[in-house]
């Protein structure tokens, strides 16, 4: 396709506007992340990395968004599948049950869970595997808003899919979860690769429902962002910022590199 | 496809393993874990005690942090742990008023002031001056920080608290997000606590008196769902001592309580009329072997007592068995209060062979009469009292009947059961234990009751562990103990 002469002026102002927009939401970002820098320094943020409870905070972060993500995405390619190739009765209500944990302040979330292990099945689970203020309650808390975010990539992945490929897999003899398996799945790659990301991403900052239904106890549930709030509870602000951005700096390098070569490899 | 299947069940696998791993094994040494839960914006002092208190005791202590506020609302959900460390009292209180707490320790106070940044640049000096239209003012809500209640009420007596309300830029839920402001320049000036603006470096304070009347604690509750009570005690003394943890809050800028002196093991002292023996004494020690404490227990007659402590040997606190035992040391102890009162009564031989049915009857010839003791014990002085006031005291001196003057009113119960006397004037408390053995009768002719005070002396090394002892004392348990035995419950009267 070629772009007649006289439209020429008219695409660069739209394509213009369109980078003033990027730009703008960009420079925001970016403005953000100097401004936290000037409230910090090299010899605070070195003093963050060397700090045993920031090392373990950050471990502790990095397991449980990575497992938090791993579960949701194992949950959301199920759900996504069922949400969109099969009408049922009370579907549209279904949907909107699963934008709650979206929907609902995190805080609740966090509220809700340690009402729920409090109540007789929740502690009978907890004889169990203990969860409440112990490590598996922050992959439950990331777990359940993650997923969320989760299902709803896919329901969008697999609605992009054409139906008629699977289709044609049934009429050749396979049976349903022959054609999920070798026909679907190989298709939404990408899709659960952004699910993932997403989910990694969304777990790695999560606090609300963590501070609730974990606690804050150093060393031993204290992910990141409760060592920011521990931080500016206490009033080191530049200690706080100097984590923020330690953080930042991880999340940045996980999803470029998840990105450019995951994104990249699966989609070629 | 079944690679990247395999790879995340196998790395989930992983993730999860070392996640449980880590929870299995949390203690380190082979002592208790305590798990306390704080109010994050004490973590400075708290986490540092707590560190020099593992390092001394091998006792291990996890912080949970949160909100003062958040925290109660989690523990209310779900009770757990051992101690609970709240920003200001009225949490605390909260709590007890919920049944989450058992005891409860002061560790230091806090004044409201105004903070604003280093050199005061908009020359604030009054409370007042955060209306002017120039200063950017901070204030916590009202509804969820006890500071933001505070200046809503202060603001309100003074009579601007409407025109402060509308004029204030922000509120806040906690002080340090009203130090953060101010630190980061949104805000000229907030009202907050004073140990939270010598947390931070560029901020100073400004003193208004009707503020700073308002001092609130920083203070600790044990927690009733402690499974281990006495280690949590154990680390809630030390952080309340003068000398060990409260040294660390002093450092961080707070003002400590006068706390107690740090001990191991404190080894108390109490002085105890020997009437209230039955009443208090296995609620002693349930309090000895709850707080990992020895109280020395010294029951005797109140007037030997009396003698003890006035020949300088002062206990940690007395329990009397009268108020008027107690005013003759007053100026040793702090004030006293009243738990309970005791009535005296005749205890009859069984059968009554004497027929003795009031006090005259006392003064037939042949009756053979026990009392108290008038100077050695309170109840001799009370019998006196009440003997004096019915006009048979001289009567009954003159009649030779009185046979046995003791201590105190067990040996008399001893004696009319072993069938020496007629007739003893006793508490009714000595008689519970009596059984069949003997009769009780009331004294028609006038009543007569002990009250018992229960005072904590002034120079006790101890005073807090001596009120805790007291709490305990005046518990449900140990009001059913006293109940039983006859005495009449009088928590919290004024002393007459």
């Amino acid at each position: 396709m070629t772009t007649a002469p006289h439209r020429a002026g008219a695409d660069t102002a739209f394509l213009a506007a369109l980078f003033v927009f990027l730009g703008l939401y960009v420079t925001l970002i970016v403005a953000m992340l100097v401004a936290d820098a000037s409230f910090t320094s090299p010899a605070d943020l070195w003093e963050a990395i060397r700090s045993d409870e920031i090392q373990s905070a950050a471990v502790l972060s990095l397991v449980t968004a990575t497992l938090s993500a791993i579960l949701s995405v194992w949950f959301a390619v199920p759900i996504g599948y069922v949400m969109t190739r099969f009408s049922f009765r009370g579907r549209a209500l279904l949907d909107a049950v699963l934008d709650i944990p979206i929907v609902l302040p995190p805080m609740v979330i966090g509220l809700s869970l340690l009402i729920l292990f409090s109540t007789p099945i929740g502690r009978a689970i907890e004889s169990v595997v203990p969860i409440t203020y112990q490590k598996p309650s922050i992959v439950l808390a990331q777990f359940a808003v993650a997923c969320a975010f989760a299902v709803r990539t896919m329901i969008v992945t697999f609605q992009q899919i054409d139906v008629r490929h699977e289709h044609v897999a049934l009429t050749v003899g396979c049976s349903r979860g022959q054609a999920f398996r070798h026909v679907v799945l190989p298709q939404v790659r990408r899709g659960m690769l952004s699910a993932f990301l997403l989910a990694w991403a969304r777990a790695l900052g999560e606090f609300g429902p963590i501070l609730v239904f974990s606690g804050a106890m150093r060393m031993r549930t204290e992910v990141l962002p409760t060592t920011v709030f521990l931080e500016l509870s206490v009033g080191r602000i530049d200690a706080a910022v100097a984590v923020s951005l330690l953080m930042v700096a991880a999340a940045l390098l996980v999803l470029w590199i998840g990105r450019s070569f995951g994104l990249g490899r699966i989609g070629q | 496809m079944r690679s990247i299947a395999l790879g995340s069940v196998l790395l989930a696998a992983l993730l999860s393993w070392w996640i449980l791993r880590v929870d299995v094994d949390p203690a380190t040494g082979t002592g208790h874990t305590l798990t306390v839960h704080c109010a994050a914006g004490i973590k400075g002092p708290v986490t540092k005690a707590a560190k020099e208190y593992e390092q001394q005791f091998g006792n291990r202590v996890e912080l949970t942090f949160g909100g003062s506020g958040a925290l109660l609302s989690a523990l209310t959900v779900r009770n757990h742990g051992d101690i609970y460390i709240a920003g200001d009292d009225s949490y605390v209180s909260d709590a007890k008023q919920r049944g989450l707490v058992a005891e409860i320790l002061a560790l230091a106070s806090m004044r409201p002031v105004i903070a604003v940044r280093s050199g005061n640049p908009k020359n604030i000096t009054s409370y007042r001056d955060l209306l002017r239209l120039d200063v950017r003012t901070g204030l916590g809500n009202p509804e969820a920080a006890a500071v933001g209640k505070i200046a809503k009420r202060v603001a309100t007596d003074l009579g601007f608290w409407d025109q402060l309300r509308d004029k204030v830029t922000v509120m806040k839920p906690t002080v340090n997000d009203l130090g953060n402001d101010l630190q980061i320049g949104t805000i000229d000036a907030a009202v907050i606590w004073d140990a939270t603006v010598r947390q931070y470096e560029d901020l100073e304070i400004v003193e208004d008196p009707q503020l700073s009347r308002q001092a609130r604690n920083v203070t600790l509750g044990v927690l009733r769902c402690a499974t281990q009570p006495r280690p949590a005690l154990h680390f809630a003394r030390y952080l309340a001592a003068h000398d060990r943890g409260l040294l660390v809050f002093s450092a961080e800028g707070f003002t400590p309580i006068d706390g107690d002196e740090w001990a191991d093991v404190p080894q108390l002292e109490l002085m105890s009329g020997a009437m209230l023996r039955p009443a208090i004494d296995s609620t002693v020690t349930a309090f000895e072997q709850r707080e990992g404490v020895r109280v020395n227990r010294v029951y005797n007659g109140c007037g030997i007592l009396v003698s003890q402590m006035k020949t300088g040997s002062i206990p940690d606190a007395y329990f009397s068995c009268d108020q008027t035992f107690l005013d003759q040391v007053q100026d040793r102890f702090q004030d006293g209060v009243t738990v309970t009162a005791n009535d005296i009564v005749m205890l009859l031989r069984k059968g009554n062979p004497k027929n003795i049915a009031k006090l005259r009857d006392l003064l037939r010839p042949g009756v053979r009469v026990g009392l108290g003791h008038p100077e050695k014990s309170a109840l001799g002085a009370l019998t006196t009292g009440l003997l004096s006031r019915t006009d048979h005291l001289d009567n009954l001196k003159a009649s030779g009947n009185v046979v046995v003057e003791s201590a105190t009113g067990d040996l008399l119960v001893n004696q009319i059961t072993a069938g020496s006397l007629d007739v003893v004037l006793v508490y009714r408390s000595n008689t519970a234990h009596v059984g069949e053995r003997c009769e009780v009768a009331p004294i028609q002719e006038a009543t007569s009751q002990a009250r018992q005070p229960f005072a904590i002396a002034k120079d006790s090394a101890h005073p807090h562990l001596m009120r805790r002892l007291l709490d305990t004392l005046r518990g449900t348990d140990s009001r059913r103990r006293f109940e039983e035995l006859g005495f009449h419950w009088r928590d919290g009267e004024r002393p007459k």
